[in-house]
């Protein structure tokens, strides 16, 4: 049985993600084929096909299956550390510190500055976002429930910080600002792309191999003491390291709701709960459902693009709904 | 052997134990009985080294308990607390692989040694056959037997257990309570354990203490500890202690008193 799902998750789900990659750079508006896809990724025509392709498709694509990875399995971590199914990447309040940011940076006028100035801020919004947590959580044992509730209350704090800036901001970009919180790629900047690439990997990687501790951890605090697990520490540690991957991707692509929350969920159900499976296939999941969700977003109602947040957390949400009529039915 | 020393331990201001000094002699088969909020599970945390006490020490053969790493400890001691959460879908043999995390690298990868002994621990406790199973499938009592077979992959010498059976029936209690006893008198497992029923104490357990209010009212044999007298000045009732007639092991019947003024 073992043998069956490591399979699946190994081989047969990287098929999956080529196979949408390549999907996804053949959907749009230009009439684009397959074919013509393959053609481009092995020669080295020069066309305007080829070049939609390599320079607005591919980093496009490359961005969404990367950040869907990250969040999807930084999710599945905070929903065991957190011993909670409903957490997400952005439970602990990180989302509260990336629209803070993002939105100081629009209000204040750095944005304009430089491009490069929304993702930082956006990302030093979400560093203050996780030190406060922190140090909160600190304060007492460092327990999933002072986490919980930590993040709540910067949450709140910050979302209206947030609106007090829109609303006292008379800053014209205030609409940039809005769409780059729902989430998007298509302004963010590909100098950024290959150290999002690595840290996302890299984190994915380690947090993939913590599976067995996270698993002990889930156990609840009296077990995994007494089997020499250090608790406290490895769940500051898997906090910093999901948190940091989160922040790296709100800080290219804003906010992204229900991926990091639905996907573990679903490959749960399939590949049970231990984490050493559960991480890097809730990883492989993501890469798989946020390109399609980018590519349905172009695609719908063209040439409208709909922000790619609202389409996951129209996806996300319906799904949830159905997950709920489906046991209520079970139960009855 | 364990000493206890002049432990005084409690919650945030509420003092639950007070200056408690016990031993317990390698190969006891040690209950500790009380009213609810006597203390019982707090000892046990102290000496599974879950709580810090507020004073006083504890020795395992003459080392001191904060001296150990926590992977030396839990290889010395294991403890199954009340509460280990089994509502994710775990296998059996997933799960019981978890007591032998004291033994693994970092990352927790099991060893053939880890294997078999896992492999050999699930055949003693006859739960081969659903190794394959999810643990939150399980019903109560088979599930009691997956975390005892977790506990007993920690291959400790000292095994502390927070009421094994007060959620289990009678049948399913027996059965715990032989293989604690094969534990002890084959495997020379010290065994401690906290019991609501007094009965099942005195019929299993080679030394008993009786708690009170924080502190040990009475320790000894179950003949010295289970008389009237102190069970009904502890526990405020009316109680009859006879002999059973088979192990010669003292029993307890409650009174209703109701009886005690008809009759």
């Amino acid at each position: 049985m073992p043998n069956k799902k490591f399979l699946v998750v190994y081989i047969l789900m990287p098929m999956l993600i080529l196979v949408v990659f390549l999907f996804s750079l053949a959907s749009g508006s230009n009439g684009i084929s397959l074919i013509d896809v393959i053609n481009v990724l092995f020669s080295n025509a020069d066309d305007n096909i080829s070049l939609i392709i390599r320079q607005v498709r591919f980093p496009r694509v490359i961005i969404a299956c990367v950040i869907g990875a990250g969040l999807a399995a930084s999710g599945c971590v905070f929903q065991a550390i957190l011993k909670n199914p409903l957490a997400d990447p952005f439970t602990l309040g990180i989302s509260g510190g990336a629209a803070f940011g993002t939105t100081a940076s629009f209000v204040f006028g750095f944005a304009s500055i430089t491009s490069f100035f929304t993702p930082f801020c956006a990302f030093i919004g979400v560093m203050i976002s996780v030190f406060v947590v922190y140090c909160l959580s600190m304060q007492k044992r460092f327990n999933s429930n002072s986490m919980i509730l930590s993040g709540v209350v910067v949450s709140y704090v910050f979302s209206a910080a947030v609106m007090l800036m829109f609303a006292l901001s008379s800053a014209n970009n205030i609409q940039t600002a809005f769409i780059w919180l729902m989430g998007n790629f298509s302004t963010f900047d590909e100098r950024l792309l290959p150290f999002v690439i690595v840290v996302v990997i890299v984190g994915i990687i380690v947090l993939s191999l913590f599976g067995n501790i996270i698993n002990a951890i889930s156990l609840g605090d009296e077990k995994s003491k007494t089997i020499g697990i250090n608790v406290e520490k490895n769940i500051k540690f898997l906090f910093l390291t999901a948190s940091f991957i989160t922040a790296v991707t709100v800080s290219v692509c804003g906010i992204i709701g229900f991926v990091g929350l639905m996907i573990p969920h679903i490959m749960r159900k399939i590949v049970g709960a231990n984490n050493i499976l559960l991480i890097p296939a809730s990883a492989f999941a993501g890469a798989i459902f946020l390109p399609l969700c980018d590519t349905l977003s172009r695609v719908l109602l063209a040439p409208i693009l709909i922000p790619i947040g609202a389409t996951t957390s129209i996806i996300g949400g319906s799904f949830f709904v159905w997950l709920l009529l489906k046991s209520r039915k079970s139960m009855s | 052997m364990i000493r206890i020393e002049n432990i005084s331990a409690g919650y945030l201001n509420k003092e639950v134990l007070k200056n408690i000094s016990c031993d317990i002699e390698q190969k006891d088969f040690f209950g500790i009985i009380g009213k609810n909020g006597a203390g019982k599970s707090t000892l046990l945390k102290i000496l599974c080294d879950l709580l810090n006490p507020y004073s006083g020490n504890i020795y395992i053969d003459g080392k001191n308990i904060k001296s150990f790493s926590k992977k030396d400890f839990a290889k010395t001691i294991s403890f199954l607390p009340q509460y280990v959460d089994t509502s994710l879908s775990f296998t059996v043999s997933e799960f019981v692989m978890f007591g032998r995390y004291p033994y693994m690298n970092i990352f927790k990868v099991p060893s053939n040694n880890d294997y078999t002994v896992t492999k050999k621990v699930m055949d003693f406790l006859n739960i081969t056959d659903f190794l394959e199973r999810k643990i939150n499938e399980l019903s109560d009592g088979e599930k009691q037997k997956v975390l005892i077979a977790q506990v007993l992959a920690q291959e400790t010498d000292i095994i502390v257990f927070d009421e094994p059976i007060s959620h289990l029936d009678i049948g399913n209690q027996n059965d715990i309570l032989e293989i604690l006893r094969d534990l002890n008198e084959k495997y020379n497992k010290t065994i401690i354990l906290t019991l609501h029923d007094l009965n099942i104490a005195g019929e299993f357990c080679n030394k008993l203490a009786l708690m009170e209010n924080g502190s040990i009212y009475r320790q000894g044999t179950p003949e010295e500890v289970l008389n009237y007298k102190d069970i009904e000045r502890v526990y405020n009732t009316t109680v009859i202690v006879k002999t059973n007639p088979i192990s010669n092991k003292p029993y307890v019947i409650p009174v209703s008193k109701n009886k005690i003024k008809t009759g």
